[in-house]
């Protein structure tokens, strides 16, 4: 009886767990033509150990006068053209919860981008 | 001013972690904004002058310099111990027009252009194809810098053609520090530029076959090769097919190269009865599965047209190295298992059968990211003795294996370079391409692979030569000379005539010193004289 009991919220628990495994997640986009601007010294071991890559990893809050945020891309050492090749966004649970509870005032923006040389 | 950013460092790698290595100075030089200096002409002498002040730096200092690009080699031969210079970032580009040609020129100038070294071979093509032009050939990807490509002789498996430095005809080198230090060379019996446009890049000319041939493949020790001009063609289609063979039929096609007869691809039978010729074939060997067939891969050339279907669901489908990394992992815990894991995996490691696409040469060799430690041994043969090696050499990766790697063989037309290694009329590449494994563990070590495979074919009596950007026991006794004979010394003889004594050492390296090619020989005017 005592199993049963904890049977229903173990298994929901599990199925939480799982849901919130399966909302982090990566999408990369890249463009076909183009070349990204390479790295050296070459430090990195992961798909952008060739290139410069610049990580983001902020939140940025949206005025409710504004409908969208728009990101700038601007020219920098690691981004000397000021143009994409490579966008890389991560998804998380985190991210979505936080855009929920602040009604999409918060928006936690975690991206990898490469420039073109 | 071109703009030179001066890194301290205490080691430095190849893409493919071949290394590390040590390095004390890494230089990176970005040229002039072109809002400041708007002339690609006046940013490109810019940056020449930029380079001879770093080889001053270098002298005054009493150390080495040398260039790299994109340090995809996996051997050495990028690698100086004391100071290096990352010239991606140097990539303007000219055409040129009648005016510019040498009267004596053969070369339709709209084919001419000239690329500074770090143009990539990717910048490359996208720049011709906006003149309608293509690159004649390729390595298998494209990342490559123009003038890595051409010191190491990058090539694809271009049957009728051969290596990147085949369709260049001019080569800019800042051979020193002082005035007179740029020399702009090219051959006497196909000349390219008039003296008129040498001069607007401030350099002297020399045309003379044998100093060209022998700077052509010049393994970064001739001097910083600042510019090259090269031959493009108009742009064209690769239709490339994917088809299992017999083991015996693969062999016959690499051997006799009688593709005329070969059948096999019913859309590349003309009406006559007779084969097309393909542009590309290339064969894939899984060693450690024999069940009678090679999977082979043939590219047939096609005239240009747009709206052609899109080729990237295939091309992008290339290795999975992640999947073979795993493998590699639990195999060299247990070296037995590393065939059935290659066997297993086989469908990602080759390319599917009967899979058609067509595109451009670039799309056909598009990206490779990096996809993890690598290692790749690749011999030189005369393709009539491509079954033979191929059998002495995957006899020796089996028995000193299992390596985690899987054999292919391409073929590339003989190099008028001296050092190049497609030596033979037509040149069989035996690779073996894979994942680096931790020689700690039960493996044997990769050196030791690549000196057993050296020796296999020394006893067998087959002539080879062995890429210069490859992994390879470099060390092996009288390797150079053996390979190549007395074109190693009249390679040493150019070299040391065009460069004086502190520059020679400045552009040597711990490479060429493992190959004995920093040998010094008696300087000879002779071999410097301009024949035309």
């Amino acid at each position: 009886m005592k199993l049963k009991k904890y049977l229903f919220p173990s298994v929901f628990l599990v199925l939480l767990i799982l849901l919130l495994f399966q909302s982090c997640y990566s999408v990369r986009l890249a463009s076909v033509n183009g070349t990204p601007n390479p790295a050296a010294p070459m430090v990195r071991d992961d798909y952008y150990r060739a290139v410069e890559v610049t990580e983001l990893d902020t939140v940025i809050t949206i005025g409710l006068e504004n409908k969208d945020f728009t990101y700038l891309i601007k020219v920098t050492d690691l981004c000397p053209s000021g143009k994409l090749h490579t966008v890389e966004y991560r998804n998380t649970f985190g991210a979505l919860l936080l855009s929920a509870v602040t009604f999409g005032r918060k928006r936690k923006v975690k991206i990898k981008y490469v420039c073109m040389k | 001013m071109a703009k030179t950013t001066k890194l301290t460092l205490s080691e430095w790698d190849t893409l493919h972690n071949n290394g590390p290595f040590p390095l004390k100075i890494l230089y990176k030089t970005k040229l002039e904004s072109p809002a400041v200096m708007p002339s690609d002409l006046d940013r490109y002498n810019d940056a020449a002058q930029e380079i001879q002040k770093l080889l001053t730096e270098a002298k005054n200092k009493n150390e080495g310099f040398r260039a790299y690009g994109s340090a995809w080699s996996m051997s050495s031969i990028a690698h100086q111990k004391d100071r290096m210079h990352f010239n991606a970032h140097m990539n303007t580009y000219f055409s040129f027009r009648d005016q510019d040609l040498h009267h004596l020129s053969s070369y339709s100038a709209e084919n001419l252009f000239l690329f500074e070294c770090g143009n990539v071979v990717k910048e490359i093509s996208e720049k011709l194809a906006g003149h309608g032009k293509s690159l004649k050939a390729s390595g298998a990807s494209n990342g490559q810098t123009v003038a890595g490509c051409i010191s190491t002789g990058v090539h694809g498996s271009a049957i009728n053609f051969g290596s990147v430095q085949d369709y260049v005809v001019g080569l800019n080198l800042v051979i020193g520090p002082n005035p007179g230090d740029i020399v702009y060379l090219e051959r006497h019996t196909k000349p390219a530029l008039n003296d008129a446009f040498v001069q607007k890049l401030r350099s002297r000319v020399i045309r003379n076959d044998g100093l060209f041939n022998a700077a052509l493949v010049g393994l970064g020790s001739f001097g910083f090769i600042h510019g090259v001009v090269l031959e493009a063609q108009n742009l064209f289609l690769l239709k490339r097919y994917v088809k299992e063979l017999d083991k015996d039929k693969a062999i016959e096609l690499a051997e006799k190269q009688d593709f005329k007869a070969f059948k096999g691809i019913p859309e590349e039978v003309k009406s006559n009865g007779e084969a097309n010729i393909p542009y590309h074939y290339k064969v894939f060997i899984n060693q450690y599965k024999d069940n009678g067939k090679y999977v082979a891969e043939f590219m047939y050339k096609k005239p240009y047209k747009l709206n052609y279907p899109d080729p990237f669901p295939v091309i992008k489908k290339s290795l999975y190295r992640d999947l073979v990394n795993l493998a590699v992992q639990i195999g060299s815990r247990v070296p037995a298992s590393i065939p059935v894991f290659i066997n297993a995996l086989k469908s990602s490691i080759l390319p599917k059968t009967d899979e058609v696409s067509i595109g451009t040469l670039a799309e056909t060799f598009w990206d490779a990211p990096y996809q993890g430690p690598a290692f790749a041994i690749s011999f030189g043969v005369d393709h009539t003795n491509a079954g033979k090696a191929l059998k002495v050499l995957s006899k020796v990766s089996i028995d000193e294996g299992p390596v985690p790697g899987i054999f292919a063989m391409r073929f590339i037309k003989k190099s008028q370079a001296t050092l190049s290694f497609a030596r033979f009329p037509t040149t069989c590449m035996i690779e073996i391409d894979g994942v680096l494994w931790n020689e700690k563990k039960k493996l044997g070590t990769l050196k030791g692979l690549s000196k057993k495979m050296i020796a296999a074919l020394q006893q067998n009596n087959i002539a080879f030569t062995i890429h210069w950007g490859k992994n390879a026991d470099w060390k092996f006794s009288g390797l150079v000379d053996h390979m190549y004979g007395p074109d190693a010394k009249t390679w040493r003889k150019y070299r040391c005539s065009l460069l004086s004594d502190d520059m020679q050492d400045l552009f040597s390296n711990g490479f060429l010193k493992e190959v004995k090619l920093d040998k010094k020989e008696p300087s000879d005017p002779q071999l410097l004289q301009s024949l035309l």
